[in-house]
């Protein structure tokens, strides 16, 4: 598949009249955006909010980040089935405003995480410090129940994200690259006869409210192993329903800006031969387990890998698939890098993973999401505060009077990414 | 201001005393920078300086172990120092040992910061590095150019309290704490380094070593118990009243082979236990219930078994070391094969 | 009226309808949601510990476990309610992967940090409310196989 991918820096967000995007600033007419979210009879209401890389300004708790994009050219629109017709993405034209992000905030559950602090020690830990953001902060009614309450809150978020990212459809991008994967049939062409087949493995929270991710709409806990193309993935095929922890939960922005995928195709051709991406699942049953994990080996078979990157999402349950799919991979002949984090408590001195195999000898951390940081008090909170001593990660006695908070890392959104997004890493 | 004092721990050859020849000399102390305490003294500046040296020879420490610690410490105590550092050793085994003890010593005594240095490969870094920070050096002296400024500067934070960064910024041997940092490149980029270099059979460096669990895969099952030569092992430290080879109720430094020929039964005035690892009453009154040697003849006189093999291999496994236990293991074990033994009662506490 | 059955000290096995599953949990919403349709082992004063350590007995005498005893990326540290879904019907011996499973999991909560207390009682049904959604998940497998 074949997409070329526009680019459109946004310098800056601000509120005005109408929408649109001017010289690189973001203008948002709340209104029309928030019609359709407020259609929903579980959203009680909801409004915007701007904030800027280096204010101090603290959102809380964070529900997902999105990025938006529009299809410009090629079938489909962005995230299929979920905003847009279920139509195959990937190929043809998007355009991306880069440097923003929508980000949902409110809380869905009683006990909550996800900071995202815009300034100070905290900022340095998560990379949506650095984006201008456009906050959508909602409020559910009473009563409702909580998994049609994380739908919706989902739903408004794609669809705001894709409302904006209309914006650039006209747009000049300020930068273009051209991202391409090839058939299995090209993927044995002579010209890459002499590097090594290198696929990668994705692997999917699954495990229900709060713990789920969605390919095309099919809630990923129902799925076989299967194969879906890079340019797919930036197109939003993939989104995020998983909300917990905020430390390791890949946001809708981490799979659109896969970095693994990023980083294989950079030097597809040169270093290595992308052969293509498989995702599998993370289900609590184990006998899905076992199936998902084969079908990856047998799936990684059938390609002819040498090698593969793993990459996985959560804690406890989803190692246990990651040392399932990484053994059977290595047993198998295919040498495997797997990315993880860890939970080694707050002294650092804890056994890191709930799994372990001797066969998984190259291993690249996200880091210790048990570290304990203390995030300064900042001028000012979108969304709401009262969370933050019963989050994961918090404690009671978490914010401190000054509104300092005292908290492991766990709390910051993306902070231990276990795509590999992050520099942060842990010995 | 005034400067953070240091005591220095050198061995025989560093302070310039001797080679292995001279490696019996007792602990003397000097005043001032010796050996390589001059390369320190320079990185330290006029924030730390060296005041006592104290010159050490590798045998007379690993062989009187308890009494070198305590000298040792004693002549450290009368400087006051704020830091103690040893070594570096690099892969001299029985001084990296020394350095170890002696730094382990330092810290849990005197409560101040210390610090050593040697190659991983040195046991002084398998046994001390979840107790003292070791920086990682090079394996012969060729390393000490390197060494001591990486040393000398992770000294100086130690001593001002400063945070520790992770093992790989710092320079030490892992010591057992995940300890986060901000890498150059972020995790996906490492990744892909980490898997070209692994798939080009190239040396690589996990971010996370897997602990291992040692798996012993289980023989087959005996197939007629009727016949088979049944041996007792135990952990559980039960010896002859006495406890004639004085194997240590902790750390045991040796396992012991008792002979039951015609024993029928275990008493409290015969057998008691050595293990300090629980209450040891209902042990010492009757040993039985450690290793079932009555039961066991009992089935050796009814044909349930072929027979109770004439001696029992005894150590106690309280607090030890696996390398130990590995050990013993693998002496009994062959004493086993050549007794015909068909399986082992393993028994512990 | 809740229908549950506890397993009694001794250890006795109750023998209902021929079901594939049952459910060790401490998690009063999951026993009141399960109870008419399968057995369920509730613990009701009962620790996530005190769950796990009962499926680890029910290992121990060869039942199989069905779902990862570690289910949910809510920690351990932070959720009081656990809930295991474990095979009927027994093995001819102790299956092993249940038994790491379950030795990782205990492992995991042994050297867990003191749970949070949490004073927000609509906090507490949210926490049953995951565990809750988290054991539903397996519901779908569990009941298309047709044989364990």
């Amino acid at each position: 598949m074949k997409l070329e991918v526009g680019y459109i820096d946004i310098k800056g967000i601000r509120f005005g009249d109408y929408n649109a995007v001017e010289d690189g600033i973001l203008i948002v007419n709340p209104e029309p955006l928030l019609e359709p979210v407020l259609e929903d009879p579980l959203i009680k209401s909801a409004h915007f909010e701007i904030a800027t890389p280096g204010e101090s300004i603290r959102i809380t708790p964070v529900k997902d980040v999105i990025e938006p994009r529009v299809k410009v050219e090629g079938g489909g629109g962005v995230f299929p089935g979920m905003v847009s017709k279920v139509d195959t993405v990937g190929s043809g034209k998007t355009h991306v405003l880069r440097g923003m992000a929508v980000v949902t905030a409110g809380p869905i559950v009683g006990f909550q995480e996800g900071i995202i602090d815009m300034t100070g020690l905290g900022a340095e830990y998560t990379p949506f410090s650095k984006l201008h953001n456009l906050v959508l902060v909602m409020e559910p009614v009473e009563n409702f129940k909580q998994h049609e309450y994380e739908a919706a809150a989902r739903l408004a978020g794609l669809r705001t994200a894709a409302a904006i990212g209309e914006l650039a459809k006209e747009l000049v991008p300020d930068e273009t690259v051209v991202y391409e994967t090839p058939s299995v049939a090209e993927s044995f062409k002579e010209e890459w006869k002499d590097l090594p087949r290198v696929g990668y493995v994705m692997m999917l929270q699954s495990q229900g409210l709060l713990h789920d991710t969605y390919v095309y709409g099919v809630d990923a806990k129902r799925t076989l192993s299967t194969m879906i193309s890079a340019t797919e993935v930036m197109d939003g095929a993939i989104v995020s329903g998983n909300c917990v922890s905020a430390c390791d939960k890949n946001t809708t922005y981490h799979h659109q800006n896969n970095p693994v995928i990023h980083d294989l195709l950079a030097v597809h051709g040169k270093l290595i031969n992308f052969v293509g991406t498989i995702i599998t699942n993370e289900n609590v049953y184990l006998d899905d387990k076992i199936r998902s994990s084969d079908w990856t080996a047998k799936m990684a078979n059938y390609l002819s890998l040498d090698a593969a990157i793993i990459t996985q999402e959560g804690f406890g349950n989803p190692d246990t698939d990651l040392i399932m799919n990484c053994t059977k991979l290595e047993k198998q002949g295919i040498k495997t890098v797997i990315i993880t984090d860890e939970y080694a408590g707050q002294d650092g001195k804890s056994q890191s993973l709930a799994d372990a195999d001797e066969l998984a000898n190259a291993v690249v951390t996200g880091g210790n999401a048990n570290e304990v940081v203390v995030l300064p008090s900042l001028d000012r909170v979108i969304g709401t505060l009262d969370y933050v001593d019963i989050v994961a990660g918090g404690h009671d006695g978490s914010l401190r009077p000054d509104g300092s908070i005292e908290a492991e890392l766990q709390i910051i959104i993306g902070s231990t990414n276990e795509m590999g997004f992050n520099r942060m890493s842990a010995r | 201001m005034s400067k953070f004092k240091v005591v220095h721990y050198i061995n025989q050859f560093f302070g310039q005393v001797g080679g292995e020849e001279m490696a019996h000399i007792p602990a003397e102390k000097r005043m001032g920078p010796a050996g390589p305490g001059l390369a320190f003294s320079k990185q330290f500046g006029d924030e730390a300086e060296i005041v006592a040296t104290i010159v050490c020879g590798d045998s007379w420490f690993n062989e009187n172990l308890e009494l070198a610690t305590k000298t040792v410490l004693d002549m450290v105590k009368e400087e006051s120092p704020d830091l103690f550092i040893a070594g570096p050793a690099f892969n001299a085994g029985r001084y990296g040992v020394a350095c170890g003890t002696i730094c382990d010593a330092v810290k849990k005594e005197l409560g101040i910061p210390v610090l050593t240095g040697m190659y991983i490969e040195n046991p002084g870094a398998d046994m001390f590095r979840t107790e003292v920070l070791i920086v990682s050096t090079a394996n012969s002296a060729a390393g000490m150019r390197k060494a001591v400024p990486v040393m000398a500067k992770l000294a100086l934070k130690l001593v001002k309290g400063e945070r520790i960064g992770a093992s790989v910024e710092e320079g030490y041997i892992p010591d057992g704490v995940r300890r986060n940092f901000f890498d150059k490149k972020r995790g996906s980029t490492r990744a892909l380094e980490m898997l070209l270099k692994k798939i080009a059979g190239k040396p690589f460096e996990t971010e996370y070593p897997m602990p291992t669990f040692d798996r012993v895969p289980p023989m087959p099952a005996i197939v007629d118990m009727t016949k088979a030569n049944i041996a007792i092992v135990t952990s559980g430290g039960i010896v002859p009243k006495g406890n004639p080879d004085r194997i240590e109720s902790s750390s045991a430094s040796k396992y012991g082979s008792y002979n039951i020929e015609g024993v029928d039964d275990l008493t409290g005035e015969t057998y008691e236990t050595a293990h300090g690892g629980h209450d040891p009453v209902y042990a010492n009154e009757d040993a039985d219930r450690v290793i079932p040697v009555d039961v066991l003849r009992q089935y050796e006189k009814e044909g349930k078994i072929g027979k109770l093999h004439d001696w029992y291999y005894s150590t106690v496994g309280n607090g030890t070391a696996v390398a130990s236990a590995k050990k013993y293991a693998a002496e009994i074990a062959e004493k086993l094969h050549n007794y015909d033994v068909d399986a082992v009662v393993l028994t512990s506490t | 009226m809740v229908n549950f059955w506890r397993l009694t000290l001794g250890g006795e096995q109750e023998t209902l309808h021929a079901n594939k599953y049952q459910i060790v949990t401490n998690n009063p919403m999951v026993a009141d949601v399960f109870g008419e349709r399968c057995r369920v082992v509730f613990l009701e004063q009962g620790s996530d510990r005190d769950v796990i350590e009962t499926v680890r007995d029910l290992v121990h005498q060869h039942y199989r476990v069905l779902t990862a005893p570690l289910a949910g990326s809510v920690k351990p540290w932070e959720t009081p309610y656990r809930s295991v879904m474990v095979s009927t019907s027994k093995g001819s011996a102790i299956d092993e992967t249940s038994l790491e499973l379950v030795e990782f999991a205990l492992m995991v909560i042994r050297q867990s940090k003191e749970r949070l207390e949490t004073t927000k009682p609509s906090i507490d049904s949210d926490f049953q409310t995951i565990d809750l959604s988290l054991i539903e998940s397996a519901l779908p497998s569990v009941e298309a196989i047709g044989r364990i």
